[in-house]
């Protein structure tokens, strides 16, 4: 007993400190969004496959469930341990019971539903043969992946997951780095894989890589103009870059993208809907063009470019690639979700009416409503790849520079407009 | 605590900016100049962080390390500049042709920082102590109104006013209440940064504008092909 009190005195009087209360709480939070963000990697990866297949009318990935011959081999004697089950509770194997369990494959295998899938690639893509072709520029070629994979891991450090809790020993604002540039830590950070992919083309040595390498260059400078330009209409709403506080005057006054409570119901606020809404069309679709996702794949344009950039990479360093893309096709949703559709905030005034019940509970609550968010967006992203086909590159150029540039701009002195005359 | 970790990293990325900007400079593969470089603009960004400036920071990722010199790689990675040949022939009327440009450019770049230096307040004050940065740092910090904090304390020259969230936030938004400006943590830097830039500065800024733009205008009517059908 007093060694427990012992213990919990420590960690009382190591909490007290400001400091250690700080570096404790953010390395959990750093820990649990790094966490979310792999997680999420792999599962969108699951979503694109699963998404894929019934778009298609084909059942995709459905079969990598973990096979029940594991247990026969380590000593279960019974080769179908349903039926032992069955036997066990008295079900009778005609009844309706055992046809579920029949029609899961509970007979053969734990079914997962081929979440078992994104594992099974990763292990295949681990043991593969690492190929590094003779003529490659070695340095730069294998700093490549990781300029890829980095930024989007880093760049989440500002998004918020929860609302803030009030503890003993001080206030835990639920998101890694609260710094007052949001949007902006998140477009530069993100920007800078950009080097990853023009590095990789160039040091392949060889023609195609070296295009999708350009490609990809062009591609992404040119949208993060418009990506820019296209949130500036939204600050002029919010009047702040501190994410947190975005989320909050969502939570109050009404998700940018659906007005329904609070100051949202006001006329003026439904005037402003014309501006937000074309941003986030704008801003929508060159999160598509910056996270390189079909429609806007050029950069690896298989009908023209063999692979693209990473014609030559192989194993591990391709799958870098692959999970590089994947992650900012998560941090875009991310953005996304935070900055038009609410963010953690779960409407209607909930959030205040949980926060009076029990903090803990109303923060574990909007961040299951994050998540949410995130999967419903990530299946938006996977359902117009399923859905559009490619672009041709000069359109991808005449649509970033001559279309969303100029609506961009022009949608700024309209939201200037519309709140100088209105509010 | 804070201070501590707070000078370490100082150090840290300053050393890492010189470094890389030597690099740049040192390095015979064009490319890897170009990579160097932008290791020197995250380091300069990463600075700027330490002394607050988070807007001035992240801008110059954005511009810098993200757009221009990512075109900058792009134009080295078309031409494909081969790395220089070894030249052994020694000549010293050549090797002074060489570096009088360098060092004419080095020279002005040089004294451009040295007045500007010079002109900081107290910086001509010599017979002042030298002072650690926590003991000046009422006076080191760039803000916006004197407080009683800022007064100086005779460590360190001319006083710059000192750092003061409540007072800018007051001056940002006179109808806040003096108990709700207390509370404000952190320099509103985008606020003030913009405020600057749009009433003191406007002149200045529109110039600017302009001349970009006419860059802008030169660069397509140069690029541009007529058709002549």
């Amino acid at each position: 007993m007093s060694l427990i009190d012992t213990i919990w005195n420590w960690c009382v009087d190591l909490l007290s400190n400001e400091i250690w209360f700080y570096l404790i709480t953010t390395v959990v939070k750093l820990v649990l969004m790094f966490a979310v963000i792999l997680a999420f990697v792999v599962l969108s990866v699951w979503i694109e496959r699963r998404v894929a297949g019934w778009i298609q009318d084909r059942p995709g990935p459905n079969r990598a469930g973990i096979p029940l011959q594991l247990f026969q081999r380590f000593g279960s004697k019974e080769k179908q341990p349903l039926k032992e089950w069955l036997h066990f509770f008295g079900i009778p194997e005609t009844c309706w019971i055992a046809k579920l369990c029949t029609w899961l494959r509970l007979d053969r295998e734990i079914p997962t539903f081929g979440l078992m899938q994104p594992c099974l690639d990763g292990g295949k893509l681990f043991l593969k043969q690492e190929l590094t072709p003779s003529y490659v520029r070695k340095v730069y070629f294998t700093i490549a992946p990781m300029l890829v994979l980095g930024p989007p891991m880093v760049a989440a450090a500002v998004i918020p997951f929860a609302s803030s809790v009030t503890t003993d020993f001080g206030t835990i604002n639920m998101v890694v780095a609260n710094i007052g540039i949001g949007p902006l830590w998140i477009f530069a950070i993100s920007g800078l894989s950009v080097y990853g992919l023009t590095l990789a083309g160039w040091s392949s040595n060889s023609k195609y890589p070296f295009l999708g390498g350009l490609r990809a260059t062009a591609q992404l400078i040119s949208y993060e103009v418009a990506m820019g330009l296209s949130i500036i209409p939204l600050l002029m709403v919010f009047s702040t870059l501190n994410m947190q506080d975005i989320v909050q005057y969502q939570a109050d006054n009404g998700w940018t993208l659906l007005p329904l409570w609070g100051e949202g119901l006001s006329w003026q606020r439904w005037a402003l809907m014309a501006p937000l809404g074309l941003s986030f069309i704008i801003f929508v679709t060159c999160v598509f063009a910056e996270a390189n996702r079909t429609p806007f794949d050029m950069a690896e344009c298989e009908t023209d470019l063999v692979g693209g950039y990473h014609s030559e990479y192989s194993s591990m360093k391709f799958a870098s690639f692959f999970m590089g893309e994947y992650a900012a096709m998560v941090i875009g949703s991310a953005l996304v979700v935070t900055l038009f559709l609410g963010g953690w905030s779960i409407g209607f005034g909930a959030d205040e009416a949980l926060h009076s019940v029990c903090s803990w509970l109303a923060v574990f609550c909007q961040f299951i409503m994050f998540l949410v968010k995130l999967v419903a967006f990530i299946f938006f992203f996977v359902w117009v790849r399923w859905t559009l086909p490619r672009f041709r590159w000069d359109q991808v150029m005449k649509l970033g520079w001559l279309v969303f540039l100029e609506l961009a701009v022009a949608n700024i002195f309209l939201t200037a407009a519309v709140l100088y005359f209105v509010k | 605590m804070d201070f501590a970790i707070s000078s370490i990293l100082f150090y840290v990325f300053a050393a890492m900016t010189l470094i890389c900007a030597c690099a740049v400079i040192f390095a015979r593969n064009p490319v890897t100049s170009a990579m160097n470089m932008a290791l020197c603009f995250a380091g300069t960004a990463a600075l700027l962080f330490g002394m607050g400036a988070q807007f001035l920071g992240i801008v110059q990722i954005i511009v810098y390390a993200g757009a221009i010199l990512v075109l900058f790689l792009f134009v080295v990675m078309m031409l494909d500049i081969r790395t220089e040949e070894e030249d052994n022939s020694f000549s010293v009327f050549r090797s002074l042709v060489r570096m009088a440009p360098g060092a004419l450019v080095a020279g002005v770049f040089g004294s451009m920082i040295c007045i500007a230096a010079l002109k900081l307040p107290g910086a001509t004050e010599w017979n002042n102590p030298l002072c650690t940065a926590w003991d000046a740092r009422g006076e080191l910090c760039v803000g916006k109104q004197e407080s009683a904090e800022s007064k100086s304390n005779g460590l360190y020259g001319g006083a710059l006013p000192a750092l003061n969230p409540a007072a800018a936030a007051k001056t940002l938004n006179p109808a806040i209440s003096n108990e709700e400006a207390a509370k404000a943590t952190g320099m509103p830097d985008v606020k003030l940064l913009g405020q600057n830039l749009f009433s003191r500065y406007n002149i200045a800024f529109v110039i600017l504008s302009f001349a970009l733009l006419a860059g802008t205008v030169g660069a397509v009517a140069l690029s541009r092909k007529i058709r002549k059908d």
